[in-house]
């Protein structure tokens, strides 16, 4: 196991991208609150305004929807954090996007010898223009066979619940080199104001996180484990210590945290150590005993008639 | 709190100079069509304002009564606060919020005590609602509201009725064409150190305006020992703590959340406050 996966397991709690993931100093409040990684907001290869506002709002208690489009300073910009979270000993993920395999290695390769420990491919942003990889099995193996290929350090991809088979596109992923998975992105989504009967987002439509989606989230995670062998990153709606442990149960090495950090930046110690107490009121020794524990039951394939 | 921008009408507006103008609307309609659970604002919170169309950009109430009107005082300066300062009576706007924390008034001890308010330009906004609430606690207040020229001025009316004795308020204008001819933190030194000699003491100075203006002010305050409450300003997407855009370093203080009044003791740990800031990709810029 590599040192970084290693880290990983130790602490399997990870700041998911897009929440607070601009400056190193959130990330370094999240960091010293439990999380075992950061994942940074996703760096393309210019600076990009994104869309306007609104482009975040929550629609639901504690659920959100977004079309903020890939606003990012650019990596050059961005490296001056990435070094600054090194310097602060944080185990850094920079999630990357680009516009081309080239553009997309070239961000990466930037971002490792800025000193990132891992790299998260997001190719699955709702609401922006890259959505289309994630969506396209072969499109998904030559975008992370090529970033893999200059790479040292280890590769994430994260992976969008809006196709309709996420297995094939995982597994596409897996054979072209991917290190580990992380599912899921944010689910399409759309709200319309009722007076005066228009999409609210700039954008039109966006994406939906927060505690509606965890439920979809789980099931995709449970698909996952039965078909591919990396690790898998559950992300989505993981507001408490019992959402946490049933991303574990389907099959996840790991839990991305986001929207729940809005509240308070100790959202996060909360959620582990309520995580952490199942595990000792249950006699486990550590997350690893319980991945995938919600597998192997026997369920009823047929309804009774 | 009204977490899902919703339409409200505009029911007054009133001009208060040249490019400004406060826009009045009644909540009730949101409260009740939507079920939604009411608390009254603190003075220095801010709503999302929603032009649909245009944009959505953060903005202090710059008043709220018991009647539940709120309103939002604007000046032109971009392309959304045109679009906003162009509307009329019965116009829609979508607003969300209140957010944030507002002023905390520091609990006083003594009658020769008193609180300077201090603000630049359209920072005056904010500050009303706080005066209302000085006055209605019979805290001493000074007033100093610093612009650049007389054209400026906003509020003079309603601060001389509400400021019974007329040397509590007091205006700086850059270019001398009205009151004190300087900078408000000349006018604010100077004025300081004269109640201080006096024998009075100040319980607490609260600011809100141009960044360099309030880290002047926090300076001196620094200086004299007494507590400064500042409102900042940044670029937000969410206004409740999500997007990370107007995080401070190092301490991670998020302005829409923790802020955006804050006082001496988060502002010291603050190495952006009065520097740095971020535009709306996430790049950090020189104020």
């Amino acid at each position: 196991m590599s040192e970084f996966f290693k880290k990983i397991a130790e602490k399997p709690f990870i700041l998911a991208s897009g929440i607070l993931g601009v400056s190193y100093s959130s990330m370094k409040r999240i960091f010293e609150g439990g999380a075992g990684a950061v994942v940074t907001k996703s760096i393309g290869p210019i600076l990009r305004e994104g869309y306007k506002n609104p482009s975040i709002i929550e629609i639901l208690p504690g659920t959100f929807i977004n079309s903020v489009g890939l606003a990012n300073p650019g990596i050059d910009n961005f490296i001056s954090e990435i070094k600054e979270l090194k310097r602060n000993n944080i185990t850094t993920i920079v999630s990357v996007f680009g516009d081309s395999i080239e553009t997309y290695t070239q961000v990466a390769v930037k971002a490792q010898d800025a000193g990132a420990d891992a790299i998260e491919l997001n190719i699955s942003c709702p609401h922006a223009e890259i959505s289309i990889i994630c969506q396209n099995k072969q499109l998904t193996y030559d975008y992370v066979a090529a970033v893999k290929k200059e790479l040292k350090i280890p590769l994430i991809v994260k992976l969008s619940p809006n196709v309709t088979d996420i297995g094939e596109i995982a597994l596409s992923a897996e054979k072209a080199g991917a290190d580990a998975i992380t599912a899921i992105n944010t689910v399409n989504a759309m709200v319309i104001d009722i007076e005066t009967q228009r999409p609210i987002l700039s954008h039109g439509s966006g994406g939906l996180s927060g505690k509606a989606i965890h439920p979809i989230a789980v099931k995709k995670v449970f698909n996952l484990y039965k078909i591919v062998r990396i690790p898998i990153f559950g992300c989505g709606g993981v507001f408490t210590g019992e959402d946490a442990i049933e991303f574990f149960l389907a099959g996840a090495s790991a839990v991305q945290i986001g929207s729940a950090l809005y509240q308070d930046y100790n959202a996060i110690t909360t959620i582990i150590n309520i995580a952490k107490k199942y595990l000792e009121v249950h006699n486990y020794k550590s997350f690893s005993d319980i991945v995938g524990n919600a597998h192997g039951f026997e369920t009823q394939e047929v309804p009774d008639f | 709190m009204i977490k899902k921008p919703r339409m409200v009408q505009i029911s007054e507006i009133v001009q208060e100079s040249k490019d400004v103008k406060t826009f009045t609307f009644n909540i009730n309609s949101i409260l009740n069509n939507y079920s939604i659970q009411y608390q009254d604002p603190t003075p220095g919170e801010f709503l999302m304002v929603w032009v649909p169309g245009i944009d959505e950009i953060p903005m202090s109430l710059s008043g709220f009564n018991n009647n539940k009107d709120w309103s939002i005082t604007v000046k032109k300066v971009g392309e959304c606060t045109e679009t906003l300062f162009n509307l009329e009576k019965s116009d829609l706007i979508g607003i969300r919020g209140p957010f944030g924390n507002g002023f905390q008034i520091l609990e006083f001890n003594s009658n020769n005590q008193l609180n300077i308010v201090v603000g630049g330009g359209i920072g005056m906004a904010p500050l009303i609602p706080l005066i209302s609430e000085l006055i209605k606690l019979k805290i001493k207040i000074i007033v100093i509201e610093g612009v650049k020229s007389k054209e400026e001025i906003i509020f003079k009316k309603y601060l001389e009725n509400y400021l019974i004795e007329n040397e509590t308020f007091y205006i700086s204008t850059d270019d001398g064409s009205y009151g004190y001819k300087g900078f408000a933190t000349d006018l604010f030194n100077s004025i300081i150190k004269k109640e201080i000699e006096k024998g009075n003491k100040i319980n607490q100075v609260n600011s809100c305006g141009p960044e360099q203006m309030m880290y002047e002010l926090f300076h001196i305050c620094e200086k004299l020992n007494i507590t400064f409450q500042g409102s900042l300003e940044r670029m937000m997407r969410c206004g409740f703590g999500m997007c990370g855009l107007c995080v401070l370093d190092p301490s991670g203080i998020r302005v829409c959340r923790e802020g955006p009044v804050l006082d001496s003791k988060i502002l010291r740990t603050c190495t952006d406050f009065g520097k740095y800031n971020r535009d709306f990709s996430g790049k950090k810029n020189t104020i």
